[in-house]
């Protein structure tokens, strides 16, 4: 009787965190169920939280609603474009406001902050003036270009920095004889890494559900991303729910690779032993 | 190799100046020691030496050339930093071979130079193993190996050992001292320590606010310090001082019952109210009780060799060391002898 007292911490401790990874992966499990459903049975009482045999009917239905495979390249490149080019300059940017002393840094970097605290819907209007402006409607290059270097990524690896890269590791390599991009690249690139994983894992997150953007800048159908493709077919009357389900549940396999691929890095931390510990 | 000169170098930041005026020459080969309390600029000496930072005036000359605007590399110069500084992501064999790396040396060859520099400082098996699984001791060799890798014209060492225990800092001492007998490299070493600086150096600079107060040999320095700054610095436990009266006849009087005249009268004193510097081991406790400074114990410190006593004399208290380890009490009273041609007289410090 005692033994099971004892163990009553941890066996709550237990069902809350099954009953947390219910309700995360339910949502997920349900889309795929759906996606091998045809319509009728989606709608069908109970509802049918089984493996169905419409998989095949569905994926047909989904590749004649949209063109599904270029839709999914388009999320995927300019996500992945984006991603790469904004750990880059994000981190490139960071690097100097961290290892450089220049005459109103500190005021640039305010500013630079102070941007994140502009709800992100006042600047939609602004946003399209801008795109059609530098004439890059209706592009790709318009969705991931902007988020380059934005105030949010520059900030993140920064203040890593701060807290991951002594001054005298910067003065040991100028010392070695590094040049100020080798510094960057061969010492501080390598011991950022969790906040570069973070930084990535947001970006591609933020850019793959992004649906505004594409919403505002995009209009032809064979440029749509996968959020903009999804929601145009939702509009028909007599929604092919089923396919719908499919292509949600394929849009969804690329974030959980990447998260599955990068979160090692989320969690390692690289710095241990760079000074005195 | 080189010799280092350092000429007129002020250097300020912002409105602070921290360097005033220094002029300073490294012959080749030297080992000179930057001494100073904390925040007296020698650290920032080292790094202006090093390229690190650049002076607000004045001029540094490597073997005869001007340096001031070339980058660390191309002044050819090695820092040991306090922090060890090691590249965390690389193991010990990369930290060391990375200058020869960036400077675009064959890999092959950078595997000898680093076994080379590894073989001197002991360090072969530990090559393959990354910072964090390195003691500190092992770190610090790891940052002199990197410093030796590419054979510098100087070695520039920014406190190395105040990171480390003191067992091990002494040890360390050595194989610093070993190093610089075995290479000869120039090398400039800052350090807050004075017993470091006194074991190690060739040659001490003292500097206090930015300004240099004593260059000298360290038994230049413990017999003759040009002022009350450096004769307080050097040496371990510190010179006294205490409060007398100087008499132009050459009497000192450090109370009523301690009057002792001095060999010779001091120059640049006059007579009056002065402070008399005494260091512990000038003075011997005299067991008969006739000697003429009369005190009485304070406390006593044991060491093991010898006993540090703390005895009040008039106004003042002084540090007495006790070789012969005596059997005294605090409370007693004590008659002291003192080497009377060591003694230094300074103005009283004002207050």
């Amino acid at each position: 009787m005692s033994t099971l007292r004892a163990k009553i911490p941890t066996y709550s401790m237990h069902a809350m965190l099954i009953f947390g990874l219910i309700v995360t992966v339910f949502p997920f499990v349900w889309v795929a169920l759906m996606g091998t459903h045809s319509r009728s049975e989606i709608y069908s009482v109970p509802p049918p939280f089984y493996v169905g045999d419409d998989l095949l009917a569905n994926y047909e239905k989904l590749l004649d609603i949209m063109p599904f495979w270029q839709v999914l390249w388009n999320s995927l490149s300019i996500s992945i474009l984006g991603t790469v080019s904004a750990v880059f300059f994000c981190s490139l940017c960071a690097y100097g406001f961290f290892a450089y002393d220049f005459r109103g840094k500190n005021i640039v970097f305010g500013i630079m902050v102070a941007s994140m605290m502009v709800p992100p819907v006042l600047t939609i209007i602004p946003f399209f003036l801008t795109v059609k402006f530098l004439g890059i409607l209706d592009t790709h290059f318009a969705l991931w270009f902007p988020g380059m270097a934005n105030a949010f990524g520059i900030f993140l690896v920064r203040q890593y920095m701060t807290t991951s890269i002594s001054r005298d590791l910067i003065d040991a390599a100028k010392v070695d004889g590094c040049s100020p991009f080798r510094i960057y690249w061969s010492v501080v690139l390598p011991l950022i890494k969790p906040a570069l994983a973070t930084l990535a894992i947001v970006m591609f997150i933020g850019l793959w559900n992004n649906f505004l953007g594409p919403l505002i800048v995009l209009s032809s159908p064979d440029k749509f991303v996968l959020t903009l493709a999804l929601r145009s077919v939702q509009s028909l009357a007599n929604s092919p729910w089923g396919a719908i389900m499919l292509g949600t549940f394929l849009s969804m396999v690329p974030l959980l690779l990447a998260f599955a691929f990068f979160s090692k890095q989320m969690i390692a931390g690289l710095t241990a032993g760079a000074v005195k510990g | 190799m080189a010799t280092i000169e350092i000429k007129n170098l002020t250097k300020s930041f912002g409105a602070a100046k921290v360097l005033h005026d220094l002029n300073l020459q490294v012959e080749e080969g030297e080992f000179v020691a930057l001494v100073g309390p904390s925040g007296c600029g020698k650290s920032t000496l080292l790094r202006i030496l090093a390229g690190l930072e650049e002076p607000t005036s004045g001029d540094i000359l490597m073997d005869g050339a001007e340096v001031n605007d070339l980058n660390p590399k191309e002044r050819n110069i090695a820092m040991v930093f306090q922090s060890y500084a090691l590249y965390p992501h690389m193991t010990a064999g990369q930290n060391i071979g990375f200058n020869l790396r960036i400077s675009g040396m064959k890999k092959a060859q950078i595997a000898e130079e680093v076994n080379k520099a590894a073989d001197i400082l002991d360090l072969k098996p530990l090559l393959d193993r990354k910072p964090s699984q390195l003691s500190g001791g092992q770190r610090q060799r790891v940052a002199m190996g990197r410093a030796l890798v590419r054979n510098p014209a100087a070695f520039l060492f920014d406190e190395p050992l105040s990171n480390l225990d003191a067992k091990l800092r002494v040890q360390m001492r050595d194989e610093i001292k070993t190093l610089h007998t075995k290479v000869k490299t120039t090398s400039i070493y800052v350090t807050h320590d004075q017993i470091e600086a006194m074991t190690l150096a060739d040659r001490i600079v003292i500097m206090k606010d930015g300004r240099i107060q004593q260059v000298g040999s360290p038994s230049e320095l413990y017999t003759n310090p040009a002022n009350r700054f450096v004769a307080g610095f050097i040496g371990s436990p510190a010179m006294n001082f205490l409060p007398a009266e100087l008499t132009a006849s050459g009497a000192l009087k450090l109370s009523e019952t301690a009057q002792i005249m001095l060999p010779a009268i001091p120059m640049d004193v006059v007579a009056g109210k002065v402070d008399a510097g005494i260091r512990p081991e000038h003075f011997t406790i005299d067991p008969t009780g006739t000697a003429p400074i009369k005190g009485e114990v304070i406390s006593i410190e044991p060491t093991g060799a010898q006993n540090l006593i703390r005895v009040r004399i008039g106004a003042g208290v002084a540090t007495v060391i006790d070789n012969a380890l005596l059997p005294i009490t605090a409370g007693e009273p004590v008659a002291l002898n003192v080497a009377l041609e060591k003694i230094k007289v300074y103005p009283p410090e004002e207050s």
